[in-house]
């Protein structure tokens, strides 16, 4: 008896152990929030890059092996994503990580990779100092396929002062590390140019009255606000600002483009402007397929996509590690680095196409010519025109 | 001048929504010497039931806001009951002293995962009963919706108090509240009195969510926030007393917002705490509170 079943659980783990060899798929992880305010553009960033996995799998995969996702869901708390990236690294072995929306969950937990040498490929989160985090060590394994805020300070200071002449501007921002980073930033671009915000204002996650800040600013004299925060306090600001009767342009990074922004400022959210690098607009083949397949899939309210920019980001994300891993013929975290920072083949995303998009010292693939100009039109963005 | 009329104005509106909140902490302090932990969960439940009926998103709106008003508030009261029933009365049966903290948060907890699945995690436009344009009064702006809140506000805890001095059942609630032990020898059933002031105050929080949620965002996080901050506008006005609730959301919504126009907007929440502390430190009664004696 004791033999016999001492047999049939060898023969079972030989089995599956051969099953293992024969097809044993590519793990590579998804972190984003995907509930809480950031949600629409983790689920949407996920979403993405489901897409992309589910086309190249269906072509076969890459290197015969099929992509596996293993997706956990930050909260948009530091502490979680760091419990998540050991987890992924040591538990899961994944080949690399996809995903951070948010700049502190990001910068809190890519160090864990950066020492397993396992590349993450950040597709929404903005922060500028992220992919510069390791710059001081020779090999860098953080890369990055979204606008970091550098490029959109300086659109957003660009369109504010140069083409739509204001000269008095405004920075709301909130107290998070996004919203933080891109202030400065933002003051950056202002100095540079010698001028200064005449308000300079911060505000909580959950906060539901603004009025202190708008009327420092109004007081201030401002005739633009720019902001850097997320959906639901930005149109907060929007709404606080039909409550003073005050009503100036609202421009700002690109967040100003989620669902939860548009939909709870209803027409105090129109006209307001931000930078984009996707705007659900089927101008070209392959943005017409995505956004289609996309809609087809998950089925969205009113067809219209809870965050463009991060599902785009997301597909381009897993098409570029897939390239990488593919010129390296290897899953091996230092060889899929190496092939990234020179890739030889094309990548045709749909935000892009990325022609050597990396290099040893420049871990952005977006630069200011691949983003654009975004408006809030009666519940959708449109290009600014 | 009018600065300052205009963070005031914005300060009574959102001390208010603390307020009603605070009053419902002091419903269920006064019978039975226990707190609902969950009394933010219970104004968000009431918000985004409140949601489903006048909402488009559960395929409505099904009626008009005023008529929603009274289901809310029976809602309101039911899960109230079912707070009392499922969290503190075991509590207050073995006599546990602080049992009922944790099985009310939990109850919070589960509440809010609840309204998570149903509602989902995103927050949600309450659509507003009220032109959302800005009325003009002594030079400041003022929403109709806010107007709306004070009102609302006071008129419910007003109704709660003429209620517990006129109605025979009220006076059983503040013979409840002044001695519990003398209450049941006088043939009081005082166990129906706490399902009772249970009930009153989420029907109170349930209120108050449908009240606020056109001003704020409504979603399952809602409560969270809100729940705690009323709850020390709750210590700092003491917690026996409706007076003490209202002044001390009052106080605590307008040192928020003039702290954060000239202080500093980073610092908007740090006054308020500080005044926590003091009161703590030098009245741990509270503004309006009575000193109660223990006895052992």
């Amino acid at each position: 008896m004791n033999f016999k079943l001492n047999m049939l659980v060898a023969g079972l783990a030989l089995g599956f152990s051969a099953s293992a060899l024969a097809a044993e798929p590519i793990k590579i992880g998804v972190a984003g929030p995907f509930t809480g305010g950031s949600a629409p553009m983790g689920v949407s960033m996920r979403d993405g890059v489901k897409l992309a996995v589910a086309d190249i799998n269906a072509k076969g995969g890459v290197l015969g092996r099929q992509i596996q996702l293993i997706e956990r869901d930050d909260e948009a708390k530091p502490e979680r994503g760091v419990q998540i990236a050991q987890e992924l690294i040591n538990k899961e072995k994944v080949v690399a990580t996809v995903g951070y929306i948010n700049t502190g969950v990001a910068l809190a937990s890519q160090r864990f990779y950066q020492d397993a040498k396992i590349p993450v490929m950040n597709n929404v989160a903005t922060g500028s100092i992220i992919t510069k985090q390791f710059a001081d060590q020779p090999d860098n394994y953080i890369f990055r396929n979204s606008a970091n805020d550098q490029i959109q300070s300086q659109m957003i200071i660009k369109e504010a002062v140069d083409n739509r002449k204001f000269k008095k501007v405004a920075i709301l921002a909130d107290s998070t590390n996004y919203g933080q980073l891109g202030r400065e930033d933002l003051e950056k671009v202002l100095t540079a140019r010698g001028m200064k915000a005449v308000a300079v204002e911060k505000y909580n996650i959950k906060d539901v009255d603004m009025t202190a800040q708008l009327l420092k600013a109004k007081q201030a004299g401002a005739d633009v606000v720019l902001t850097y925060g997320i959906g639901p306090e930005l149109a907060q600001i929007a709404n606080g600002m039909e409550k003073l009767g005050w009503k100036v342009p609202l421009i700002g990074s690109w967040t100003l483009s989620m669902a939860n922004f548009i939909d709870n400022a209803g027409k105090n959210g129109n006209g307001t402007r931000m930078p984009q690098t996707f705007i659900q607009d089927p101008n070209t083949p392959k943005r017409k397929a995505f956004i289609d397949a996309y809609v087809k899939a998950y089925n969205p309210p009113q067809g219209r996509m809870p965050s463009p920019v991060s599902a785009a980001q997301g597909y381009d994300s897993i098409y570029l590690l897939a390239a990488a891993i593919k010129q390296a013929g290897s899953t091996d975290g230092p060889k899929v680095k190496a092939a990234l920072e020179n890739l030889s083949e094309k990548v045709d995303g749909v935000v892009t196409t990325y022609d050597k998009p990396y290099s040893k010292d420049n871990h952005e693939a977006i630069n200011a010519q691949t983003t654009v100009f975004g408006e809030v039109k009666d519940g959708k963005v449109v290009l600014a025109k | 001048m009018e600065i300052l009329l205009q963070l005031v104005f914005s300060g009574i509106a959102l001390g208010m929504i603390y307020a009603v909140i605070a009053f419902g902490y002091q419903l269920t302090f006064a019978t039975s010497g226990t707190l609902n932990f969950g009394q933010g969960e219970s104004l968000m439940l009431g918000a985004l039931v409140g949601l489903s009926l006048v909402g488009t998103i559960h395929g409505g709106p099904y009626m008009s806001y005023l008529l929603m008003i009274p289901l809310v508030i029976v809602f309101g009261a039911l899960q109230g009951m079912l707070v009392e029933w499922i969290g503190v009365r075991p509590a207050i049966k073995i006599k546990s002293e602080f049992g009922w903290i944790m099985s009310t948060i939990a109850l919070a907890i589960i509440f809010k995962n609840v309204a998570e699945n149903i509602w989902g995690k995103d927050d949600l436009t309450f659509p507003s009963p009220l032109s959302s344009a800005p009325i003009d009064i002594l030079g400041a702006n003022v929403q109709p919706m806010q107007i709306a809140v004070v009102v609302g506000a006071l008129a419910i805890m007003a109704a709660v108090e003429i209620f517990n001095r006129k109605s025979i059942y009220g006076k059983a609630v503040v013979a409840t509240a002044n001695d519990r032990d003398a209450a049941g020898l006088m043939g009081i059933n005082t166990r129906a009195v706490i399902t009772f002031s249970y009930a009153l105050s989420s029907a109170v929080a349930a209120f108050a969510g449908v009240l606020v949620a056109p001003l704020t965002l409504t979603g399952a996080t809602m409560g969270a926030s809100l729940g705690l901050k009323a709850f020390a506008v709750a210590i700092i006005g003491g917690l026996t007393s409706g007076v003490g609730a209202i002044v001390g959301g009052l106080i605590l919504g307008i040192t928020e917002t003039t702290a954060g126009y000239y202080i500093s907007t980073g610092y908007k929440d740090v006054p308020g705490l500080v005044l926590l502390l003091l009161v703590l430190a030098v009245k741990p009664s509270g503004l309006f509170g009575k000193a109660a004696i223990k006895k052992v």
